[in-house]
C-alpha cells in the first residue's frame, strides 16, 4: 500500500510541476483527486483489507490525499505569482486615476449649507451687480452715511443711471430681496461672491465669498442667534468649540454682535493661528434692525429675527490651514489637488 | 482713535489695569485694536540734560552735545538742531534699543557706539519716532524742564495708549471723554468731566461779533469766543505729550489747545486771527459764483456751489469743518483769536472732504454728526485751557447762533420688550442701573419705560437701541444658547439650484479640477481670444486700451457662427466697466471666463505636462438696458494636450472626440435627450476651424467646444495644442427632459453582428448612425461605433466606419435567420441611401 502511495505521489508531483495554467491544474485535479482517480480507488479498497491493516492504510491514503490537495493549492498560488515565479510587488503605485476635484471654496460652501440645512435654512442666491438701493439703502445705510466707509465699493460706469449700479459689497442685499418677496417665516442663507475696492494682500481680496444667514419670525431672539452660531461653529470645527459674542455695530442690525470661537488649533491656549489670544473672530451678526424690516414691509412690532454673515475664505483658511487668501483664486493645480 | 491710558484714568478714576479696561471696553462694543506701550523698550533710556553744544570739527551739519545722564557726562554726535543747552532730552546710551526711523516696517535696532566723521558718539538724543511715540522724525524730543534728571524715560514719560477701532454710529466716542463715560459706566465710577463751570456774567463780551447762519440745515449752531493777549509759542510738555501719544503733532499753543479739546471732548475747534477777519463778521454759507479761497495748504481753490464756507464781511475765510484759510491763520504775531465751535451738516462736510480729498481728524468728527449742545462746552474748556497755559485771556462765549434748538427725543419701550428681543430676562433694577450709568434720563409708567438720552447720544432712536444699551452694559455673557423654533418657510425666491452642484460633481467625475476665478478682467484679456491677424491693432498694445475691444467687435465678429455663439462667447458685446477699477488689468466684468481660464491653463502648464483639465463655473455678465445685467452661469473648461492613459507613463493626445465625450456625458447627465441635439461645425475665430463644434438643441446653442485656434493659444503663451469647452448651463436646464426614465430591455439573448462600410468623405457619422437606427427598427437594440479608418486600403477621399450592432426581440430568442434578415435590411439601407459599400 505505502509503496503504491509513494509512487503515486512522486508521479503526481512531477505532473503538477509541469501544469502551467488553470486548465492543466483542473485536469490534474480530476486525474489525481477526482472520483475515478487511483487514489480514490485506493481509499475505497481500504475496506477490503484485513481488519488489522485497515487503520494504517486508511491513515496513509488520507495523508496522501491531504498532501496532494496542499500541493495543488501551493501550485495555484505559485502560478498566480507570474510565469517567472517572481512575486507581484504590491508596493507598486496604482495607475493614475483621472478623477477631478471640487474647489475648496465650493466644498466649504457646501459644508456650511449642509450644516445649516437641518435648522431649516434654505440656500438662495442674488445678483452680484446690484442697485445701490439694495446694497445700501434698504439696509439702513443711506447715501452719505459715514457707515458707507465700512465698505469700499466698486461702482459700475453707467451713463444712464450714474451711481446706481455697483458690485455688491456683501451678500446682505439678498436679505431685502427675499423679504420683499415672501412673508415670514424666513430662514435663508445666501452664499455668493462679493467685491471690495481694496488692495490685495495675504488677508485681503478684492473678490471673495460670503455666506449670509437670515431668520425672521415672530419670536426669534438673540439667544436663538447665539444658539445657532454655537451649533454652527461646533458642527464646522468640532464639538469642543466655545463661542463668545461681544457688542458691535452694523447699520442693519440692532443689537449687533461680533462672534469669536475658541481656537480649534490650540483649544484656546494661544497659538499663531489665533494670534496668541485663544480666540478667533469668525463672523458678524445681530438682530435685524427694525428699519430694515419696516422698509421691506414687515411690521417691526410683530416680526423680529437675526442675521449673520461670514467670509467663506476665512472659514476655509482655518479649516485647511491656508495662510494666503489669494491662493484660492490662483487655481494652481498643486493647491487644488492638496485640498481636494 | 488713540487714547492715552493715563488721560482716560484721569477722567474716570479707574484703577484697573490697562488690559482689563481694554477687554471690558472691547466686549461692550468699543473695540481696542491694539495697546501701544510706549515705554516697553526703553529699558536703558533716561532723562538727560544737554550741558553744552560744541561744533563738529569736520561737519557743519552735525553738532556735539554733551549730555549729563545723571551719573556721567557723555558726548554724542547729533544731526538735529532743535534744542539748546539746558534742555532735558531722552538720552539713549550705547546698548539701548530704538526703532529704526528709516525702515519701512517697524524694526528695533540696538544702538552701538559709532564714529561719525571722526568723532565717537557714545549714545543718542532720541526723536519721537525712534522712541516709537509718533512718526515724527524731524528733530529730537525735548522734554518738560521738570523731567527728573537720570530717571528712566519710561517713568518720566512712558504710558500705554489704547488704539480704538470705532464704529460709525458713535460720534461721541471719538473723544477721551466719550470713552471715559463708557468706561465709567462699566466700572461704576463717576465721570470727572474736564468741562469748567460757566462763568458767564463774570465779564461780558469785550466787543460784538456778528454771526449769521444762512441755512440752519447746513449749520445748526455756530458759537464763538474771543481770546485776547494771545501768546503763540510752544505748549507745555504735558500737552505736547498727550497730543503726541494721541497721534496729533504739536504745533503751537493756540492750535494745540484746540486740538487738545477736540481729542478730549470730540468737538473740532478752529482758531482765526481775529484782526485778519474783515468787518467783525462771521457768516456760514455756500459760495457765490466766482468766490475763491487760498487754504492753509497754500492751494488757491475755486469753490464749487455746494462747498459750505465760513465767510467774513468780504468773502470766504475757511472751508467749514474741512480746512482753514491761509489769510486768517493764527501766526506768531497774532494778538487776538476767535475760536470757532460749530455744528455743521455731516453730509455736506463728508462730501466736501471726499471731493477735495481733505479728510482730517476734524472732518471725520463732523461727518458722524455732532450734537449742537457741545459747541459752547468745548469753547469753555478751550478758553480755560488757554488761560491755564498762559497763552491768552479769553471769554467763555462771545457770540452764539443757534437758530433752531432741538432736544433729544425720548424713546419709550415696554420692559418686557428687552426679554422678547434678547431671549433672556433682565430685572428692572438692572435695566435702570445700566441706563442711568450712561446718564440716560428714566421715567417709568407701569410697564413702560421712557428713556431720555443725554445730548451726546443722538443715536438712540428706537426701542432696539435702548435694548442694546442694556444688553451690552450687563454683558453679552448673559445671553444663553437656544435654537430657533417654529414653522418651516416656503420655497424662497432665487433658491440655489441643486443641479449646479450636480454639474460640478459631473465635471469633477470626468477628471476636471474646479477653479474659482475672478469676475473682473480686462478688455485686453478678452480681446486676446481673437487671432491677432484678424485685428488691425493687436490688443496688447498698449495693455488695457479700450479701443482694442472696439476693434474686436468691429472687425472680427462678422464670421459665420457669430450669431450662434452670441451669448456664450459674445466677443462683440460691450462689457460692464468699472468707474473706479483697482487697475486696468481688471477694469471690466467678464463676458466670458475663457480668457482667464486659458491663463490658468498656462500657469499650470509651467509645472505639469499632462492631465491639465480645469473648469470654472461662475457667472458672466451680459448688460441689459434699464435693468441689472444678466448673470448666466456658464461652464468653462480647458484641456491641455495630453492626458494619462493606461499604466504609469502612458498618455494619449486629446482629440475632438475626447472633448465630445465630456460634452455628451455632461449633457446627458443633465437630462438633455441626445437624439434631440445636433453637433455642427463651429465657425468662431477663437476656435480652430475643422476641429471645433457647436451643440444645439432645437436650434438653441447649448455648448461650443474644440481646439483653441493656434494663434489664440500663442497669444496666451500656450506651447501646446489646447482645447476648450463652453456650456450655457441655463440653456441646458431648459433643454433638460428632467430625471431619466426607465425603459425595459429584452431578457432574451442578443444576436451580435459587426458591420464595416466604406462611405464618401462627405457622409457624416451622424448620417450613418441615423440610417442604421432607422433601418434596424424594431429589433436593433444598439449600434456602437468601434472604428474609423482612412488610408491605403480604401479608395482616396473615402473612409471606413465599423459598428457593432446588437439585435434582440422583447418576447423570444431570435433565430440566426431572423437576426440576419434584420441585419441585411440595415446593410441594404446603407447601400441605397448613402452609397455605402460593405467592406470585406
Ligand atoms: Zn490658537
Amino acid at each position: 500500500m505505502q509503496e503504491r502511495l509513494d509512487a503515486l505521489l512522486t508521479s503526481a508531483r512531477a505532473e503538477l510541476a509541469a501544469a502551467a495554467d488553470d486548465a492543466a491544474l483542473e485536469q490534474w485535479r480530476v486525474t489525481h483527486l477526482g472520483r475515478r482517480s487511483v487514489l480514490t480507488g485506493l481509499l475505497r479498497s481500504v475496506g477490503s483489507l484485513p481488519r488489522e491493516e485497515r487503520r494504517e492504510a486508511g491513515q496513509a491514503a488520507n495523508a496522501a490525499r491531504r498532501e496532494l490537495e496542499e500541493a495543488l493549492e501551493a501550485r495555484q498560488t505559485e502560478l498566480r505569482r507570474g510565469a517567472d515565479g517572481a512575486q507581484v510587488d504590491v508596493t507598486m503605485p496604482g495607475y493614475p486615476v483621472r478623477l477631478g476635484s471640487l474647489h475648496p471654496l465650493t466644498r466649504t460652501l457646501r459644508e456650511i449649507r449642509r450644516v445649516l440645512a437641518p435648522l431649516g435654512f434654505r440656500a438662495v442666491s442674488g445678483p452680484e451687480v446690484e442697485w445701490d438701493r439694495y446694497n445700501f439703502e434698504l439696509l439702513n445705510i443711506p447715501a452719505d452715511h459715514p457707515a458707507r466707509d465700512m465698505w469700499d465699493t466698486f461702482h459700475i460706469d453707467d451713463k444712464a443711471r450714474p451711481g446706481e449700479l455697483l458690485l455688491r459689497t456683501h451678500t446682505s442685499p439678498v436679505q431685502a430681496r427675499v423679504m420683499e418677496q415672501i412673508r415670514p417665516p424666513v430662514r435663508v442663507i445666501v452664499p455668493g461672491k462679493v467685491y471690495r475696492y481694496e488692495d490685495r494682500d495675504a488677508s485681503h481680496e478684492a473678490e471673495f465669498m460670503q455666506v449670509e444667514g437670515l431668520a425672521i419670525d415672530k419670536h426669534i431672539t438673540m439667544a436663538d442667534l447665539r444658539g445657532t452660531l454655537t451649533y454652527f461653529v461646533r458642527a464646522m470645527f468640532g464639538p469642543d468649540r466655545e463661542l463668545r459674542i461681544r457688542a458691535s455695530y452694523f447699520p442693519f442690525t440692532e443689537p449687533s454682535a461680533e462672534a469669536e470661537m475658541s481656537c480649534h488649533a490650540c483649544n484656546g491656549d494661544g497659538c499663531p493661528v489665533c494670534g496668541g489670544t485663544g480666540w478667533i473672530e469668525i463672523l458678524g451678526s445681530g438682530m435685524v434692525h427694525p428699519k430694515v424690516l419696516a422698509d421691506v414691509g414687515y411690521d417691526p412690532d410683530v416680526y423680529q429675527g437675526f442675521a449673520f454673515g461670514m467670509g467663506v475664505e476665512r472659514i476655509a483658511m482655518l479649516k485647511y490651514g491656508v495662510t494666503d487668501i489669494r491662493s484660492f483664486y490662483r487655481n494652481d493645480l498643486r493647491f487644488l489637488r492638496q485640498l481636494r | 482713535m488713540r487714547v492715552p491710558f493715563e488721560w482716560l484714568c484721569e477722567l474716570t478714576g479707574i484703577e484697573a489695569s490697562v488690559d482689563d479696561v481694554a477687554t471690558r471696553l472691547t466686549n461692550a462694543g468699543f473695540e481696542v485694536g491694539a495697546i501701544h506701550r510706549a515705554g516697553e523698550h526703553w529699558d536703558r533710556i533716561v532723562v538727560g540734560e544737554v550741558v553744552r553744544i560744541d561744533p563738529h570739527p569736520n561737519a557743519d551739519r552735525l553738532n556735539l552735545p554733551t549730555v549729563n545722564t545723571g551719573s556721567e557726562e557723555v558726548q554724542v554726535v547729533c544731526g538735529a538742531w532743535n534744542f539748546e543747552a539746558g534742555d532735558r532730552i531722552a538720552f539713549a546710551p550705547a546698548g539701548a534699543r530704538l526703532w529704526d526711523p528709516y525702515a519701512d516696517e517697524p524694526v528695533l535696532k540696538e544702538l552701538k557706539p559709532t564714529r561719525i566723521r571722526g568723532v565717537v558718539s557714545r549714545g543718542m538724543l532720541c526723536s519721537t519716532k525712534e522712541l516709537g511715540i509718533s512718526d515724527d522724525h524731524e528733530g529730537i524730543l525735548v522734554l518738560d524742564p521738570d523731567a527728573p534728571l537720570g530717571r528712566p524715560l519710561a517713568e518720566a514719560l512712558g504710558g500705554e495708549v489704547l488704539e480704538f477701532e470705532l464704529k460709525a454710529n458713535r460720534p461721541d466716542a471719538l473723544s477721551v471723554l466719550g470713552i471715559a463715560r463708557e468706561a465709567a459706566a462699566l466700572y461704576g465710577t463717576p465721570v470727572r468731566s474736564p468741562i469748567p463751570d460757566d462763568r458767564a456774567g463774570e465779564h461780558g463780551p469785550s466787543q460784538p461779533v456778528q454771526l449769521q447762519i444762512d441755512d440752519p440745515s447746513l449749520c445748526a449752531r455756530y458759537s464763538a469766543a474771543l481770546v485776547h493777549d494771545v501768546k503763540v509759542g510752544e505748549s507745555p510738555a504735558w500737552i505736547r505729550d498727550r497730543l503726541e501719544q494721541a497721534g496729533v503733532r504739536p504745533i503751537s499753543t493756540i492750535v494745540d489747545a484746540t486740538n487738545y479739546v477736540m481729542l478730549e471732548l470730540g468737538q473740532p475747534l478752529h482758531a482765526f486771527d481775529w484782526d485778519t477777519v474783515r468787518g467783525g463778521f462771521i457768516g456760514v454759507r455756500t459760495p457765490r459764483p466766482g468766490e475763491r479761497l487760498v487754504t492753509l495748504d497754500g492751494q488757491d481753490r475755486e469753490l464749487t456751489p455746494e462747498t459750505l464756507c465760513i465767510v467774513d464781511a468780504e468773502g470766504p475765510v475757511a472751508l467749514a469743518g474741512v480746512m482753514g484759510g491761509l489769510d486768517t491763520e493764527v501766526t506768531d504775531t497774532t494778538a487776538t483769536v476767535l475760536l470757532e465751535s460749530a455744528t455743521f451738516d455731516p453730509v455736506s462736510i463728508r462730501r466736501t472732504a471726499h471731493r477735495l480729498n481733505l479728510r482730517s481728524e476734524a472732518s471725520r468728527r463732523f461727518e458722524k454728526g455732532l450734537p449742537p449742545e457741545l459747541t459752547v462746552l468745548a469753547l469753555r474748556r478751550c478758553v480755560q485751557l488757554i488761560e491755564e497755559i498762559g497763552a491768552g485771556r479769553g471769554e467763555f462765549l462771545t457770540a452764539d447762533a443757534y437758530p433752531e434748538p432741538s432736544d433729544p427725543t425720548p424713546v419709550s419701550l415696554e420692559f418686557d420688550r428687552i426679554e422678547r428681543l434678547m431671549g433672556v430676562a433682565y430685572d428692572r433694577g438692572e435695566v435702570r442701573q445700566a441706563l442711568s450709568s450712561l446718564e440716560f434720563g428714566l421715567d417709568e409708567d407701569g410697564d413702560e419705560l421712557r428713556v431720555t438720552p443725554p445730548f451726546w447720544r443722538r443715536d438712540m432712536t428706537a426701542p432696539a437701541d435702548v435694548v442694546e444699551e442694556v444688553a451690552r452694559l450687563v454683558g453679552y455673557e448673559r445671553i444663553p444658547d437656544t435654537l430657533p423654533t417654529g414653522q418651516v418657510m416656503d420655497l424662497a425666491p432665487g433658491e440655489i439650484d441643486e443641479r449646479d452642484d450636480e454639474a460640478r460633481d459631473i465635471m469633477a467625475g470626468l477628471g476636471f479640477a474646479e477653479c474659482v476665478t475672478y469676475a473682473l478682467t480686462s478688455e485686453a484679456r478678452m480681446a486676446r481670444l481673437v487671432p491677432p491677424d484678424l485685428l488691425d491693432a493687436p490688443p496688447d498694445s498698449p495693455l488695457g486700451d479700450a479701443d482694442a475691444w472696439a476693434e474686436v467687435r468691429e472687425t472680427a465678429m462678422n464670421d459665420a457662427g457669430r450669431s450662434l455663439t452670441d451669448r456664450l462667447l459674445p466677443l462683440d458685446r460691450e462689457p460692464l466697466r468699472l468707474r473706479n477699477p483697482l487697475s486696468m488689468d481688471e477694469n471690466v466684468l467678464r463676458l466670458t471666463g475663457l480668457g482667464t481660464m486659458l491663463e490658468t491653463l498656462r500657469a499650470n502648464r509651467r509645472h505639469a505636462d499632462r492631465d491639465l483639465l480645469l473648469f470654472d463655473y461662475q457667472p458672466s455678465f451680459l448688460a441689459r438696458d434699464g435693468d441689472l445685467p444678466e448673470e448666466p452661469n456658464f461652464l468653462t473648461a480647458v484641456i491641455g494636450e495630453r492626458v494619462s492613459a493606461d499604466r504609469w507613463n502612458e498618455t494619449v493626445t486629446v482629440e475632438l472626440p475626447f472633448v465630445r465625450g465630456v460634452v455628451d456625458e455632461l449633457l446627458s447627465r443633465s437630462g438633455v435627450p441626445a437624439e434631440a441635439t445636433s453637433h455642427d461645425d463651429l465657425q468662431h475665430p477663437t476656435f480652430a476651424s475643422g476641429a471645433s463644434a457647436a451643440v444645439a438643441y432645437r436650434g438653441r446653442l447649448l455648448a461650443a467646444y474644440g481646439e483653441v485656434d493656434a494663434e489664440v493659444a500663442e497669444a496666451f503663451d500656450l506651447d501646446e495644442r489646447s482645447w476648450a469647452l463652453l456650456v450655457d448651463m441655463p440653456a441646458v436646464r431648459e433643454a433638460s427632459a428632467g430625471p431619466p426614465r426607465f425603459s425595459a430591455w429584452s431578457e432574451y439573448p442578443s444576436a451580435l453582428r459587426d458591420l464595416a462600410i466604406v462611405v464618401d468623405g462627405d457622409v457624416t457619422q451622424a448620417d450613418v448612425s441615423d440610417a442604421i437606427v432607422r433601418a434596424g427598427r424594431p429589433l436593433l437594440q444598439s449600434a456602437r461605433l468601434f472604428d474609423e479608418y482612412r488610408g491605403e486600403q480604401i479608395p482616396p477621399g473615402k473612409r471606413s466606419l465599423a459598428y457593432a450592432l446588437s439585435y434582440a426581440a422583447p418576447d423570444r430568442t431570435l433565430t440566426d435567420k431572423q437576426a440576419d434578415r434584420a441585419h441585411n435590411r440595415v446593410v441594404r439601407a446603407l447601400q441605397h441611401r448613402l452609397g455605402a459599400e460593405l467592406r470585406g
